[in-house]
């Protein structure tokens, strides 16, 4: 068989060979690595070897650097997917949170980068003078480095890089207009996935997770938590410059502000403390990973929603997901149930009472004590029908190629 | 000639909306920073109105009012809707905050 491999053999194939089931086809390939590097030169077989196996499927990065302008027409070149690291601390920290976003969508619920078609990603750092935000222009990302006073670099926090990308993937899936309920559900996803993302890099189960967005974006003089919390809203940060953090966190404190630009758009960035909490409040319920089965119900949800939706259709697709994926009264989907009950939603259809009920049995099972073992066989079979989902859009993907 | 301008929206919105917004009369500004201030607002002050952000998220969005003689004009922007003549006054006021 070594004989077949002994002519020149593409880099990528014989990668695909060392990744063979067989084990004469893998040590084959192998020598033929072997004879070829002597023959050209390590160094130089190796660097193809190694590039095409990591190789990216899709977004690709690039940064660029505003030097302080706010036009980005005009912005320099920092860092591209091949090439060095840049000198420059704050480009390199934006390059690694495209990074570790993409890989996050890819690995876990195996999209292709934002638009889910490879879409390349492109990053401004250094915009304008004492900018204080990061946003997402509808096509790219752009940072500022914070006035120095109150806010530092806003390159700083892996959950706001994910939370602009996260604003590209909602207009990809969803489309969820920017103002009142569906413009809070978009700001809400922005920080699911953003925090998702964070705690994915960092390996965090819900209970060991900060559930903060950008706590590292304050200068060390303020004393403030973060932008927002997930795990409780209105309490990211109380000091005499900003005042008490106002997002409400059930619907009774739901606020209504005007739907223009003074008024954040009917409070888009307010009341996303209201599903933030219901999506924390699942993942501590069924526990483990948040981006696991939690994640996965948001993330289907959100494609499954449109343009208009509402806070309440959004609780009731997150319900029919949960049963479609881990099934009817699933530890998984009762613990929706109750998380969208305790921030005042009750999901269509199903009585106070009967959630109510069902709810309890769901705390008494499943997320605070953790002892009981039906809880925990719940959780790994919720965790294996997620894999089993997961590999079956990994063989769409192949049948579709 | 007053001018009171503010910045609204973008990832600390919830922060900013309660913050007051800025003012500055020109009688407070010397000669040379009064002609400079009349030529910027002179650049954009055709093109007042208002712009939705577009597909824009997490934009910050900015009012610049310009009181004089008895007329008032109002211009909103956003990052990702401004002209480099509302960019130029935008910066030109925040660096002079930003040296008082
Ligand atoms: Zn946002």
């Amino acid at each position: 068989m070594t004989c077949h491999f002994n002519c020149i053999i593409p880099p990528h194939l014989l990668e695909k060979l060392l990744r063979s089931d067989d084990s004469e086809v893998r040590q084959a390939a192998l020598d033929t690595l072997m004879t070829t590097s002597r023959l050209r030169g390590e160094r130089g077989v190796r660097a193809s070897f190694v590039g095409s196996a990591a190789a990216p499927g899709g977004g690709r990065r690039t940064v660029f650097d505003c030097k302080h302008s706010t036009s980005l027409p005009s912005a320099v070149f920092a860092r591209s997917e091949d090439g060095p690291e840049s000198v420059d601390v704050s480009a390199n920290r934006a390059f690694d949170g495209l990074g570790a976003t993409r890989d996050f969508y890819k690995a876990v619920f195996n999209r292709d980068s934002i638009d889910g078609r490879g879409m390349r990603l492109t990053a401004f750092v250094h915009y304008d003078k004492r900018y204080n935000n990061a946003f997402w222009d509808g096509h790219q990302m752009v940072f500022g480095d914070g006035d120095g006073k109150m806010f530092s670099d806003f390159t700083g926090s892996v959950d706001v890089i994910g939370h602009e990308l996260a604003h590209g993937v909602t207009e990809n899936t969803a489309g969820l207009e920017y103002h009142n309920q569906s413009g809070a559900l978009n700001e809400s996803m922005s920080d699911v996935f953003g925090s998702l993302v964070k705690q994915w890099s960092l390996k965090q189960s819900a209970d060991e997770a900060d559930w903060l967005i950008g706590p590292e974006i304050f200068t060390p003089g303020i004393d403030a938590d973060a932008l927002r919390s997930m795990k409780a809203p209105g309490h990211a940060y109380d000091n005499d410059l900003f005042g008490k953090d106002p997002q409400p966190d059930n619907m009774e404190n739901y606020i209504k502000l005007p739907d223009n630009e003074m008024g954040d758009f009917g409070g888009v960035h307010f009341n996303s403390g209201i599903p933030n909490k219901a999506f924390y409040l699942t993942a501590v319920r069924v526990g483990g990973f948040a981006w696991e089965a939690p994640g996965l119900i948001w993330y289907e949800s959100l494609k499954a929603s449109h343009a208009e939706t509402q806070f309440q259709e959004f609780a009731n697709t997150t319900y029919r997901k949960a049963a479609e994926l881990f099934g009817d009264d699933s530890a998984e989907q009762l613990a929706v149930l109750a998380a969208w009950q305790d921030v005042g939603i009750q999901i269509s259809g199903i009585l106070a009472g009967v959630a109510r009920a069902r709810s309890l049995a769901a705390d008494r099972s499943g997320g605070t004590g953790g002892e009981n073992g039906l809880a925990t066989v719940s959780q790994q079979i919720g965790a294996l029908a997620a894999q089993v989902t997961g590999l079956a859009k990994d063989v769409t993907a192949l049948k579709s190629k | 000639m007053k001018v009171t301008w503010g910045a609204y929206g973008g990832q600390a919105a919830v922060i900013r909306l309660g913050l007051p917004p800025k003012v500055l009369d020109t009688d407070a500004l010397s000669e040379t920073e009064a002609v400079e201030l009349d030529r910027l607002v002179a650049a954009v002050a055709p093109a007042a109105g208002e712009e939705r952000p577009g597909r824009a998220r997490d934009a910050m969005s900015y009012t610049i009012t310009v009181e004089d003689g008895g007329r008032s004009t109002t211009l909103t922007r956003s990052d990702a809707t401004m002209s480099p003549a509302f960019a130029a006054l935008l910066g030109w006021l925040e660096e002079h905050f930003a040296r008082q």
